[in-house]
């Protein structure tokens, strides 16, 4: 069980992982409250073109470049576009979402390598991390998670009453700006690694599994964070037996989301349980897996 | 406290220049506990957010705490209606009434024994000391309503605005209500309620102010909740009943 991961790729693949649920795991809590997750998508989506024109123009390390321009610009047209709680945020967020998926597309099928190309974008290269991309994605996690802990309290006020954010004195605009970007980051951080779709579970599945087990959004950013180690360590593992011992070519990426996935669809006869117990409350629009196609 | 909590001189507000409430006159003092008199869409709730300065004052002159209405913000308590807010939140009911102190708390540091004590305080006063640990959703709504009033209370405002605090609440809820906004008003602060029930209006308001649109009437409540002045406010429908008792009903 332990063995693979003696495999330096192996082990760095792990690191990246979990240096990705420390981050992932507290910020999809607030992307879940918010109900974020339909802007979580489309930032995934709109980071696309920044990926591709940054790995054109300088390699894999351009492509990270390139994927912070996109994400901090998605991040103030996504913050402009839903101001005021405007109706029209799904058809605006959707408009941007497919134009720039397209454009990154157009730009990507430019190349000859294509289709190669198009799969590490979207589903990341996971096996591949060296120690200099684990730095880099440390360094992003670090900036996140203290943005994260300074915002924390104003950002939960705004998520929970945003008028009675505002006329305690808060800058509600700034405040969905703040998250937007550290949603952005955290895209940008987790993009070479699991791609541009799958990041998008690691930014809404942890929470909404984690809200299955507990009422505290601080248990749940832990227990979201330690999904993810958990998907991480056996989908890495899974991928691994897979394909080494049965020659089944299995993403690694991918088979960590899938066991993500699982662990939110296990959980949800806990959720049942606890409300059974509970005396029922009236459970308005939640995050659920049907946000997770991209 | 020099000076009123809140003044209005000719106050017209609404959103991207157009009016929603106009001609709002109003003089608020420490101590006072004015009600918002009005139909569905008379402008209460934008007359509230005005004052928090969240609203733009689009003509006239209104002074908050002795300052502009946005310069003084943060500076008054707010209280909103309950089923504004996702019931499902998973956030504790000493959560919410902390969320009082967030300002003072700043931006960097943990709470500190002054906040754990004013919140515990605020949620004692309410009668819900021992719902502390609970998730604010699974309380009823007269609870919920108690408790972002001990919210507001844990900010120690000098000023406290509440949008309908009355809707939608049991009657020993709304008894703890109205116990605790005296309290607050004998201990100086001054209130703005908004309520379109015009009960409550008569026994708990010092002034009363009759908005639908624009100003129609403020005043003692004995003179203003009269029925030539409610009849012209709802527009005609208003039946005195018995002993000057007053009731709305629809055209």
């Amino acid at each position: 069980m332990i063995a693979p991961f003696e495999l330096p790729f192996m082990a760095r693949a792990l690191a990246e992982i979990a240096l990705l649920a420390v981050i992932c795991g507290p910020v999809s809590v607030f992307v879940y409250a918010r109900r974020l997750a339909f802007v979580s998508d489309a930032m995934t989506h709109t980071v696309f073109p920044g990926v591709v024109i940054g790995f054109v123009a300088g390699g894999l390390e351009g492509l990270v470049v390139g994927a912070l321009v996109a994400g901090l610009l998605t991040a103030v047209v996504l913050t402009l576009l839903t101001r005021g709680g405007r109706v029209s945020d799904d058809a605006a967020t959707a408009v941007v979402l497919t134009a720039m998926f397209s454009i990154g597309v157009v730009l990507v099928s430019r190349r000859t390598s294509y289709t190669s190309d198009l799969t590490a974008f979207l589903f990341g290269r996971l096996l591949t991390v060296t120690a200099d991309q684990l730095v880099e994605t440390a360094v992003l996690a670090g900036v996140v998670l203290v943005a994260l802990l300074i915002g924390a309290r104003a950002l939960l006020f705004r998520t929970f009453d945003p008028a009675g954010a505002a006329a305690a004195g808060f800058r509600v605009g700034w405040l969905d700006l703040w998250l937007n970007v550290l949603v952005a980051l955290v895209v940008v951080a987790s993009v070479r690694a699991v791609g541009t779709i799958l990041v998008v579970a690691l930014l809404i599945v942890p929470a909404a599994a984690a809200r299955m087990v507990t009422d505290r959004l601080a248990v749940m950013a832990v227990v979201g964070t330690v999904l993810i180690i958990g998907a991480g360590y056996a989908g890495l593992l899974v991928s691994w037996t897979a394909s080494l011992h049965y020659g089944v070519a299995l993403t690694s990426a991918s088979s960590v989301v899938l066991l993500l996935v699982a662990a939110y669809l296990l959980l949800i006869p806990v959720r049942l349980l606890r409300a059974r117990r509970q005396r029922r409350v009236p459970s308005a629009r939640r995050s659920s897996v049907h946000e997770l196609v991209g | 406290m020099t000076g009123p909590a809140l003044r209005y001189d000719g106050v017209s507000v609404g959103y991207q220049g157009t009016a929603v409430l106009t001609h709002v006159d109003l003089d608020v003092r420490a101590g006072q506990r004015l009600a918002l008199v009005g139909p569905n869409g008379a402008g209460k709730s934008t007359l509230i957010k005005s004052v928090l300065g969240l609203v733009p004052v689009l003509a006239g002159q209104a002074s908050v705490l002795g300052a502009d209405p946005s310069a003084a913000r943060g500076q008054a308590g707010y209280v909103p209606q309950t089923d504004t807010l996702d019931a499902d939140f998973p956030v504790s009911v000493r959560q919410v009434v902390m969320m009082g102190r967030y300002r003072r708390i700043g931006w960097w540091r943990p709470a500190r024994a002054a906040d754990r004590r004013a919140v515990a305080e605020a949620l004692d006063r309410v009668g819900l000391a021992d719902r502390a640990g609970h998730r604010f959703g699974t309380l009823s709504g007269g609870q919920r309503q108690r408790v972002l009033l001990a919210r507001a209370i844990a900010s120690e405002p000098r000023l406290l605005l509440l949008d309908e605090p009355f809707n939608g609440v049991d009657a020993v809820s709304q008894d703890e209500i109205v116990r605790v906004l005296r309290e607050l008003s004998a201990g100086g602060a001054a209130l703005v309620i908004s309520t379109h029930d015009l009960g409550v209006a008569r026994d708990l308001a010092d002034v009363v102010c009759l908005l639908n649109g624009r100003q129609w009437a403020v005043g003692a409540p004995s003179e203003v909740l009269t029925a030539e002045k409610l009849r012209m406010t709802y527009g005609g429908h208003v039946v005195d009943v018995a002993d000057g008792q007053m009731m709305l009903v629809e055209p």
